[in-house]
């Protein structure tokens, strides 16, 4: 069992970026994201003795971070500061899910890494987070359900639904940028 | 021949053991992974330069710091209370801890009947194994062919969901409720995935609580929660319609909007 604040250090601050990438990706702003990596960060530390040495502690201090996001957005919420926690209305299906870009590729290269985040943060929170935990943290699914705390398949068709909706973002991006045109 | 789900799309993404026969043959889904991919590595490489202030490190070590003094003072006044409390107190408040657990079970075993909770749970059971992998569904885009396989399999046909609005069948399914075989519709909607559930039970008999009335329903609506699901049921023609969601995804509201966009008939 660990409980010193040396051991902790070794432990869970190896992980920092990854945390605080998973707070840029949830919050999309970067005052707030370090914010919440600092709460996250000291709730880990308040139950470090419940971390089970020789686990995944990356996906211990995701699970930490995702619980302290829902909190403080049903803080918000009961303060008047409405943040969605879970989309409330059902949108029609996007017109450009049916079809497939000729050339991904060279098409996304076109976008700036500000733009691909500014994109993923516009997604639902659900999503957003089950997105960013498969392709860019590349955790298993067992582990992305784990931290969000559904079930398998809602992870998949979670990262599923939110590939399909970050690629409708980037093409009404690519709309304004003069890109389309390549589709088939 | 049927293209690949989204979900076989995740699974090879993933590198699981899933069949590749058919992506090996179609180049419409060769594509579309294609796209999946780089989708999925352009995110990944967006996030390549995102790296914490080094002062955040800092503020996190110097607040840690502080909270371990903090818990260390607090400790040592907290074992000087415990001890007193072991010896004045302890007797008591454990007598009062088990007449308050007795309490709550016993008020938990009033307030829902065994049975109701027995068919929460198959409902719940029921939805769980359409979510996974070994769930066979039927499929067919023909509404009438939906409608034969329902009759055929239970002797009438369910009401048909309406899609759109981001609303998907994924199929319908035969399941086993209290012994009775029963159909299941699987519809994708923008909030996650739910079963609707037909059953010949009325939602009292399922232990399930009536929701509060709302503007332009005709039909009651019925709400209850077992495990990690919400549960909305509404009755029409004899039958009870249970939709069924995760509690992470999806409120009692939500549902009940999904079901009466589903269902029209429960509109005014």
């Amino acid at each position: 069992m660990c409980t010193s604040s040396e051991s902790f250090e070794g432990i869970a601050l190896p992980h920092l970026n990854a945390v605080y990438r998973a707070a840029v990706a949830i919050c999309g702003r970067q005052r707030e994201a370090e914010d919440l990596v600092q709460d996250t960060f000291l709730k880990a530390f308040e139950r470090f003795e419940l971390f089970e040495k020789g686990t995944n502690c990356k996906a211990w201090l995701l699970q930490i971070l995702r619980n302290t996001w829902i909190d403080q957005l049903r803080h918000q919420k009961v303060t008047g500061l409405t943040l969605p926690l879970e989309e409330e209305i059902v949108a029609d299906a996007p017109e450009d899910y049916e079809t497939v870009w000729s050339d991904a590729d060279d098409l996304l290269e076109n976008f700036s890494d500000e733009q691909i985040i500014k994109a993923l943060s516009e997604l639902p929170e659900g999503q957003r987070l089950t997105l960013f935990l498969t392709d860019v943290e590349q955790l298993s699914q067992k582990e992305v359900a784990q931290i969000t705390g559904v079930a398998l398949g809602t992870v998949k068709s979670r990262a599923s639904r939110a590939r399909a909706e970050l690629k409708r973002k980037l093409n009404s991006y690519a709309k304004q940028m003069g890109l389309m045109g390549g589709e088939k | 021949m049927n293209h690949l789900t989204n979900e076989q799309f995740e699974d090879i993404m993933q590198g699981n053991d899933i069949d590749l026969t058919h992506l090996n043959q179609c180049r419409d889904c060769q594509d579309r992974l294609a796209e999946k991919q780089a989708i999925a590595a352009r995110l990944h490489s967006a996030f390549a330069s995102v790296k914490a202030d080094a002062g955040l490190a800092d503020r996190i070590r110097c607040q840690i710091k502080q909270n371990s003094e903090i818990a260390d003072s607090a400790k040592s006044i907290q074992q000087t209370w415990t001890t007193r409390l072991h010896h004045k107190l302890w007797p008591a408040l454990t007598a009062a801890a088990a007449i308050l657990v007795v309490l709550m079970l016993l008020s938990f075993y009033v307030m829902t009947p065994p049975a109701a909770k027995a068919a929460q749970a198959e409902l719940v059971m029921i939805h769980q194994q359409n979510l996974g992998p070994h769930r066979e569904f039927y499929r067919d885009t023909n509404p009438e062919k939906l409608a034969e396989y329902f009759k055929d399999k239970l002797g009438f046909t369910p009401a048909f969901p309406c899609t759109g609005q981001g609303m998907e069948i994924r199929g319908c399914c035969v399941a086993h409720f209290k012994g009775q075989i029963v159909g299941s519709y699987v519809v994708d909607t923008p909030r996650g995935i739910i079963s609707i559930i037909t059953v010949t039970d009325t939602p009292k008999q399922m232990g399930m609580t009536h929701m509060p009335g709302k503007k332009g329903y005709e039909q009651s609506f019925w709400k209850s929660s077992y495990a990690q699901c919400n549960m909305v049921t509404v009755r029409l023609g004899g039958y009870s319609y249970c939709a069924i969601g995760e509690i992470s995804e999806i409120s009692h509201e939500c549902l009940r909007d999904l079901l009466s966009r589903l269902l029209p008939n429960t509109q005014q």
